[in-house]
């Protein structure tokens, strides 16, 4: 199903953001999906540097930078197309937000907070990380601290790599795994958010 | 037949065809105005060639305003109705202005919101004392560039929060400024130093103004700017050098003296010290003392150095920061531009080039920086071609919301890209509830009371339900400009809540309205010395473009023509020398219509050589 620009008609483009013929902006479109909006086919691997360049590309003809002065309607649109493709940068760039958002489209909600987590292994490894940043933080040791980060940094490249299997063919056809993985991935990376944290106030003090 | 220059076929178009727009950096110090010329950013200069315009506003009691030198000159005198420094006030609440570095001379007046200041004028919002700078940098722009811009850029520090934004846009409302953008002022130097030099690659920008400190980190790529992180103080700049400078100096004379005019006088010698210390190595204090006693202090750059070391050292945690959350170590940096004239010191630009590991840019003059940025982005948002640049920025500060038991939950965190919308889903807790009340406030705290109460959004209409059954769907929109919008709506029943604001330290719409329409006073006369410059303008090219015609075809007229358009052409003269617009126009239509068969004789001629295959260059020889 193809749309037509409001302005002159013409066929739009995938995305439909722009008319390629007479250059108006087209209304938003709430249900394109974060793919949809950057014209960009739906898989988990995907090159984040591509990624980057056709979301710029984008926002060169839709920021609302390019509406200052235009009328309201045009302005409006603008921000919510720049907004969205934002939104689209920020959640497929990042393995995590990006795996999520598609076990979501399938249905999966695997980071919600109805989710009660029965891995005791997971939680173990948890709690040992938790106990050895504790420790490191008190002994001030900055050192320990970047190697600790290290260590965190390569369990996450392997968290990913296992969603990156798990996902090679959409729709996932072991969402209980991918969701297990996906958990395991958001530790990791408010893990590396608190050693920031840490290092922070240690530096500071 | 309106008397016209007769141009050539294949001579240059009119200038006109740009759209006027001017970019202008708002200071805690100095303000500037720039404007793109014939593609050349360039800053507009005064009367007298000054390009910087103090940010002192002086209320006298004739009830004038001075703006500039002249309101500097008075601020020893009359420090209660001179307000300097007003950019620290902007947004800012009475309790948390306390708190700044120094003694403040100012009446301010205790209070909820935004806090005031009395003068002899009345009571003043800091809104109302920028929109005077902004009046003046406004009026200067319409002198110099010959017509009234179309829009206006105007720069905040990055680290400004929403309600210090809202501050600069209502004041700049109030001075009848089209605001296109809002433009950080780290991103402004960026785009002004990196389309200049041409440069890519990942920059830091390290500005320190008067009053407020930012670091941003951005990308540079093929006329993307694209902003990585920023973080700041928007309570640290010169002006806290200049004071610790002043207690050494209170410390040495032995007063502690709670006299306004003394601590104004000392705060002048402590920034002139330490401006003086930048080329020179010492430098003398002649001081008058309160008791009328003289006394000359000496300071040499390394006692500076030793004063002045804290006020650095305040700049570091923002800079990590902003490195951590750019995700960047310093050795990724291809180079760190200073912005802001406190980046002049010494003392500083050794400790930048210590901390980035690298000697800092500073081929750009770190005052005019900010304001050529602008001055580039307001002709491209104007509509002046520009396909090339794009401006990508960040929310400076995390956005929460307040919880139960008095904690923030984050909604949308510091640096993430704008434009961004967050959406989040609240329900109801009574039977038939049918209002709801939002607080939003801005910071890195868990804790209300440590954190920025931004503004309290009240949701009315909610179609009355049975308690938890309403689904309402709140969301937040941070826009370019950083400024925030709540939309609220009833997912099941497709309803629209009513949104009010409730600003905590901005101002309502109706103290905006009754502003502007105080500001219809000073207007009046606005209008009338606009009607006067613009019949002057039109006055003045009537007459050049008769003298231009006579030059060549004086002949065309006879003896009788000639005198009757010599009367009108000094009558003309005679009223452009005075001040009266009406007489003024009058003249030069009557010069109009004296030259109208000079005119028409003029274009025969034209015509016929045109067609005679000959062009007007022959003329005339």
């Amino acid at each position: 199903m193809s749309a037509q620009c409001v302005q002159c008609g013409a066929e739009l483009d995938v995305p439909p953001a722009l008319c390629a013929s007479c250059g108006a902006i087209q209304p938003f479109r709430p249900e394109l999906s974060l793919f949809g909006v950057v014209g960009m086919a739906e898989c988990y691997d995907l090159n984040p540097q591509l990624l980057r360049d056709q979301v710029l590309k984008l926002q060169k003809g839709l920021h609302p930078d390019r509406f200052a002065n235009a009328e309201p309607a045009s302005r409006r649109a603008s921000l919510e197309w720049s907004t969205r493709l934002n939104e689209a940068l920020a959640v497929l760039r990042d393995p995590l937000r990006r795996a999520d958002y598609l076990l979501k489209r399938q249905g999966v909600d695997a980071l919600g907070e109805q989710v009660k987590v029965a891995d005791p292994e997971l939680l173990m490894t948890q709690m040992i990380y938790r106990e050895r940043l504790e420790d490191l933080v008190r002994a001030h040791d900055l050192t320990a601290l970047d190697t600790l980060r290290q260590e965190v940094e390569a369990a996450a490249t392997k968290a990913v790599d296992k969603l990156r299997m798990l996902l090679e063919s959409l729709p996932c056809n072991q969402p209980d795994a991918a969701g297990s993985a996906l958990r395991e991935l958001q530790f990791l990376d408010k893990l590396l958010g608190e050693i920031d944290r840490s290092e922070e106030s240690l530096q500071n003090a | 037949m309106a008397l016209m220059q007769i141009a050539e076929p294949g001579m240059t178009a009119d200038p006109h065809q740009r759209r006027l727009a001017i970019g202008i950096d708002l200071g805690t110090t100095h303000s500037l105005v720039a404007t793109v010329q014939s593609a050349v950013p360039t800053i507009l200069q005064d009367h007298e060639g000054h390009y910087l315009l103090p940010s002192v506003v002086r209320y006298l009691a004739n009830g004038e305003v001075t703006v500039g030198y002249a309101a500097v000159a008075a601020a020893g005198q009359d420090p209660h109705n001179t307000i300097a420094s007003v950019k620290r006030f902007m947004g800012r609440g009475h309790e948390e202005v306390q708190t700044l570095a120094g003694h403040l001379p100012y009446d301010l007046i205790p209070g909820e919101g935004m806090l005031r200041l009395r003068t002899r004028a009345g009571d003043k919002s800091p809104v109302e004392v920028s929109a005077e700078i902004l009046r003046k940098l406004k009026a200067l722009a319409v002198e110099s560039l010959g017509g009234e811009p179309e829009g206006a850029v105007i720069t905040v520090p990055a680290y400004f929060d929403e309600a210090q934004r809202q501050a600069t846009k209502d004041a700049a409302r109030l001075a009848g400024l089209n605001v296109l953008r809002l433009l950080a002022e780290p991103t402004a130097a960026a785009v002004a130093y990196g389309l200049d030099k041409k440069s890519e690659g990942l920059f830091a920008i390290y500005d320190l103004g008067g009053g407020t400190f930012d670091i941003s980190i951005l990308r540079l790529q093929a006329g993307v700017f694209e902003v990585l992180a920023t973080a700041g103080d928007t309570a640290l700049g010169g002006d806290d050098m200049d004071h610790v400078i002043a207690e050494w100096v209170m410390g040495e004379v032995g007063t502690a003296v709670e006299d306004p005019l003394w601590r104004r006088q000392v705060l002048q010698h402590a920034r002139n010290a330490k401006e003086a210390l930048t080329v020179q190595q010492t430098v003398e204090l002649p001081l008058t003392l309160p008791d009328g006693s003289s006394r000359t202090l000496s300071l040499s750059r390394n006692q500076l150095e030793t004063l002045i070391q804290p006020v650095i050292q305040r700049t570091l945690p923002a800079c990590r920061r902003a490195l951590r959350d750019a995700g960047l170590k310093i050795e990724a940096l291809d180079g760190v531009v200073l912005v802001g004239g406190a980046t002049r010191v010494p003392a500083l630009r050794s400790f930048v080039g210590e901390f980035f590991q690298q000697t800092p840019l500073t081929d750009m003059d770190p005052d005019q920086v900010v304001a050529l940025g602008a001055a580039i982005q307001a002709d491209a948002l104007v509509g002046n071609q520009r396909e090339d640049l794009l401006l990508m920025d960040v929310l400076p500060l995390s956005l929460g919301l307040e919880t139960m038991g008095g904690l923030v939950e984050k909604i949308i965190p510091r640096n993430t890209p704008i434009p961004v919308a967050r959406a989040q889903e609240f329900t109801t807790f009574k039977d038939g509830q049918t209002a709801m009340a939002i607080h939003v406030l801005q910071g890195e705290r868990d804790l209300v009371q440590d954190s920025r109460s931004l503004a309290r959004f009240s949701l009315r209409g909610i179609p009355p339900m049975v308690a938890g059954a309403a689904r309402i769907r709140v969301t937040f929109q941070v826009d370019a400009d950083g400024l925030l919008t709540v939309t609220a709506e009833e997912t099941s029943t497709g309803v629209r809540s009513e949104v009010v604001v409730k600003p905590s330290f901005g101002l309502g719409d109706d103290e905006i309205a009754k502003m502007l329409q105080d500001s219809f006073v000073h207007g009046a006369e606005d209008v009338a010395s606009r009607r006067l410059y613009e019949a002057r303008v039109e006055g003045e090219r009537v007459r050049e473009a008769l003298q231009t015609a006579l030059a060549s075809d004086a002949d065309l007229l006879d003896a009788e023509e000639q005198a009757k358009l010599n009367a009108a052409s000094a009558h003309l003269n005679d009223c452009l020398s005075k001040n009266d617009a009406d007489a003024i126009s009058k003249a030069a239509e009557a010069v109009e219509a004296a030259a109208e068969p000079l005119v028409q004789r003029r274009m025969d001629n034209a015509l016929r050589r045109a067609i005679a295959g000959r062009s007007i260059d022959d003329l005339g020889d």
